[in-house]
């Protein structure tokens, strides 16, 4: 298992090379470059703009520009400096890391707290009333965009009366010492974007919980271990969902990189201070090794999510063994 | 008893210096004096990514920062003066080309005094600092020559202009002050072993705010990232109400970070969010809550300010395409298409009425330098002479309704405007009805506006919808409306690749403009100036090298807590941020 694991490691460096270049070569083919902009701005002549293509070393082949990037980061742990923020990316990125994972952190345990019951539920109801109607919100949580479900519910809220919209808190707590009328505040405005953002996540894994129970209750040995008299909940509970659960397990591997990219358009219309509209922003304005950094960022997310699902997958599933 | 009147007097000197720093802002400023206290709340589309003026281009970060650092002339926000800021008084002499300051008495908000070195120190080394990203150098560089400054004693400057310069207390009003205790080691001229481009890196988001000190009404105290910018009152600040009241009157200036348009305006209607900037589509809503009696009011104020941008219409002169190039280039031409052009019901249905007819492109509020007789120079919406005028260039219908040129090819128009910016978009769809009306197959091509941008300065386009701010002095906007210059983008063949004018390349007319433009620019009499640009704006108005659409009103809505942001009896809307005050 460990050599399993650190074999894995080693893989993950020539696959982020390749990613890393696959992602600089789709930047470079947009059109223009982070200068392009002062071209529109009448107090700066075009070649003041050259001397700082020049200064931002943007007038070098993209070759040139990608092995520089690479050499800061193999030699200095440097990930390129912010052409809009005048700053190192990385310091950037850290400032929004923590409202970015608790947001995206409390998501992704909604959507799992709330699909694994009702998945389970509906598939040993099958055919009920409840699994209909269950699978019937599911289906519109799929088809929803969340940005709009967003929309709805703020439009839902305000008409009710509500002042929490957008943002995660009033506009007193920002910034505020952590107090319990701040948590309180902090709940209020939450359950917005939780339950906008989730709920398309939450109706897939209802989906595929159903799916992957139905499938194993159909199996002999499940028809064995109620021949043998044991309560329909040891059936389930010990017998059923363990062996349901592993296709979910490779799904929550790919859930982490979700962490920080998670859904743009959502966090722009619900004011979220977090990585999507920061990245956005970058990716706009092509402010290059930003925009590299981030999708590293998510890039090695993905391999170890896939890594740490794998061994959670051997750690559940004895049949599982990588050597 | 001495030492009373030791005291008394002590007091009085006290008294009479506090005073002699202090200046009265205009009346004009106000709707009622207002009292201290409490925060006024505002919207910020984007996060500010510094908080370094000079080092980005960034709205955010300069609507913080027009709170935190001034400039040596203001302009006054109601009437568009040049007024006193933090010169209080300045003579020029007999030849226009030098100009003495005499500096206020006031400190930085660390407590270091505000002086000479100070304003040396910032036109020198970072308004006129090529590196910086957000310098002016084009601005204070005349004839190729910089203004230079120089120090007369602590509390008096001395502007060197290489000729005389009509503009230049307008272009002032732009160069706001910093602390060179604070900015001087961001500096390469000053330091060994700094880096030109490091002034760019002076007073990042990650500064500490005690650093960030300014001579304004506010100072920082908060930022959290991506979130809110809280700003406190200056206590010193040397500004005071027509009765003597220190102002600011608010305590405290929040903006809130608010990226998505209709969320603002939801938290506005909320009540977390006090004033608002509108488009036309939201004023009938808004002003329909506000007569229902929501606590808040809806301002439709005269167009006076260079947002919002008024859109035009140009034709590429460069184009491939020789037949067509010689087309746009045809006076005729262009003066047909402005008949086809149906401001009035552009007004109504774009802008929802909320719009005026434009100037040409000065502004008929800017009693400084609009020229009305440009009003019987623009042509009116009339489609039976835009047909006369094509079939005179030549583009004949051939009979089946479409119209052919010269050469017998059909007459095909490609329109490109921006899909992100909702009265091009809706113009853009206006003009193609009017267009196929007449016979000439026209081809939309909306694309998100930082391509149209692409396209514009690339000259790949053929008929394009784009739009500048008006500023209050057209010197202000000489690199776009003098021919030969970086924005003239229409006819780029003016200007060479190294952006030098190529006189051969102009009309006769251009040559005129790009010498009105030189005479105005040298010219300190305002009267000779307005007769310089009067004739400009005829040419313009004659020659139609762009067709100038529609000006949109200026459209806000203000909370009924807040006080001093109003409509003054001439339509248009003050209110500053210093002069507010809670109800």
């Amino acid at each position: 298992m460990f050599r399993y694991i650190v074999r894995r490691l080693v893989t993950m460096i020539p696959m982020m090379i390749v990613i890393s270049i696959l992602c600089f070569t789709v930047i470079k083919l947009q059109p223009g470059d982070f200068t392009t902009q002062f071209l529109t701005d009448p107090r700066i002549t075009p070649e003041q703009v050259a001397q700082i293509r020049e200064r931002l070393g943007l007038d070098q082949s993209p070759v040139v520009q990608y092995l520089t990037w690479m050499k800061g980061i193999l030699t200095r742990g440097d990930f390129g400096y912010s052409f809009a923020y005048k700053r190192p990316v990385q310091e950037l990125i850290w400032e929004r890391m923590g409202w970015t994972v608790a947001v995206a952190g409390a998501t992704i345990v909604f959507s799992w707290v709330v699909a694994i019951p009702i998945g389970i539920y509906s598939a040993t109801h099958k055919y009920s009333f409840f699994d209909y109607l269950l699978t019937f919100i599911g289906f519109i949580g799929v088809s929803i965009p969340s940005f709009f479900l967003a929309l709805i519910l703020m439009y839902l809220s305000l008409s009710l009366g509500g002042t929490a919209v957008g943002g995660l808190f009033s506009q007193q707590y920002i910034g505020a010492p952590w107090s319990w009328a701040k948590v309180v505040d902090l709940v209020r405005h939450l359950w917005i974007p939780v339950i906008a953002i989730g709920l398309s996540g939450t109706a897939g894994l209802i989906r595929l919980m159903r799916g992957s129970l139905l499938d194993v209750l159909g199996t002999q040995y499940i028809t064995t271990a109620k021949g043998k008299g044991l309560s329909q909940r040891v059936v389930i509970y010990k017998h059923a969902v363990r062996n349901a659960i592993n296709p979910l397990i490779s799904v929550f591997g790919m859930q982490l990189p979700e962490l920080i990219s998670g859904t743009i358009i959502a966090s722009i219309v619900l004011n979220l201070p977090t990585m999507g509209p920061f990245f956005y922003d970058a990716l706009i304005n092509s402010d290059q090794y930003l925009v590299m950094t981030f999708l590293m960022l998510s890039a090695l997310l993905m391999l170890i999510g896939n890594l740490l699902a794998d061994i959670l997958l051997a750690l559940t599933d004895p049949r599982i063994r990588y050597e | 008893m001495k030492r009373l009147v030791l005291a008394v007097l002590l007091v009085f000197v006290i008294a009479f210096s506090a005073v002699a720093q202090q200046a009265v802002v205009s009346p004009a400023l106000f709707e009622e004096i207002g009292k201290p206290g409490g925060e006024l709340v505002l919207g910020l589309a984007t996060a500010p990514r510094s908080f370094n003026f000079y080092g980005i281009i960034d709205n955010a970060a300069y609507t913080i920062l027009y709170n935190i650092i001034e400039p040596l002339v203001e302009e006054n926000p109601a009437t568009g003066e040049i007024i006193p800021g933090l010169a209080k008084s300045w003579e020029v002499d007999e030849s226009g080309t030098e100009v003495t300051f005499h500096l206020r008495d006031v400190k930085w908000s660390d407590g270091t005094p505000f002086t000479a070195d100070d304003v040396v120190f910032t036109m020198e080394h970072v308004v006129m600092n090529p590196n910086a990203e957000g310098n002016s150098v084009d601005r204070f560089t005349l004839g190729g020559k910089p203004v230079l400054w120089e120090k007369i004693d602590e509390k008096t400057v001395k502007a060197i202009l290489p000729s005389p310069y009509g503009a230049f207390t307008r272009v002032l009003t732009h160069a706001l002050m910093v602390p060179k205790h604070k900015y001087e080691p961001f500096i390469a001229a000053l330091n060994d072993g700094v880096e030109p481009g490091t002034i760019n890196q002076a007073w990042t988001t990650d500064t500490p705010l005690s650093d960030i000190v300014g001579t304004g009404p506010f100072v920082l105290s908060e930022y959290v990232v991506d979130q809110k910018v809280t700003l406190q009152r200056n206590p010193n600040y040397w500004k005071v109400d027509p009765e003597g009241n220190q102002l600011p009157y608010l305590d405290k200036l929040v903006y809130l970070v608010v990226q998505d348009e209709q969320v603002m305006l939801a938290q506005f209607r909320s009540g977390e969010i006090h004033r608002v900037t509108i488009t036309g589509q939201n004023y009938p809503g808004l002003k329909r809550e506000e007569l229902d009696g929501a606590n808040y009011r809806v301002l439709a104020g005269s167009p006076v300010s260079p947002v919002p941008s008024p859109p035009h219409l140009a034709f590429n002169w460069d184009v491939e395409d020789e037949e067509l190039r010689a087309i746009f280039r045809n006076d005729k031409f262009r003066q047909a298409m402005e008949h086809t052009i149906d401001r009035h019901r552009i007004i109504e249905d774009v802008y929802n009425t909320l719009a005026i007819i434009p100037g040409v492109p000065v502004l008929p509020a800017n009693a400084a330098f609009y020229n009305p007789a440009i009003e019987d120079i623009m042509r009116e919406y009339d489609l039976e002479k835009a047909r006369q005028l094509l079939d005179e260039v030549g583009i004949k219908d051939r009979g089946d309704g479409v119209r052919v040129l010269p050469s017998g090819r059909p007459f095909e128009l490609t329109l490109t405007t921006a899909v992100n910016v909702q009265p091009h978009n809706d113009i853009a769809v206006i003009l193609e009805s009017e267009w196929q009306e007449l016979g000439i197959t026209t081809h939309l091509q909306l694309v998100s506006s930082t391509l149209v941008g692409q396209r514009r300065t690339a000259g790949e386009y053929q008929a394009i919808i784009e739009a500048f701010g008006n500023q209050p002095d057209p010197q202000l906007r000489k690199a776009i409306w003098q021919p030969g210059r970086s924005l003239y983008y229409w006819h780029r063949s003016t200007m060479d690749e190294n952006q030098e004018p190529v006189l051969a390349n102009m009309e006769d007319w251009e040559l005129r403009v790009f010498d009105l433009f030189e005479l105005g620019e040298v010219e300190m009499d305002p009267v000779q100036r307005k007769a310089y640009y009067d004739e400009w704006q005829a040419i313009y108005a004659e020659r139609v090298p762009v067709i100038f659409i529609a000006k949109g009103m200026e459209l806000q809505a203000v909370s009924n807590d807040i006080g001093n942001i109003f409509l003054r009896p001439n339509g248009q809307i003050v209110g500053t941020n210093y002069t507010a005050f809670v109800k």
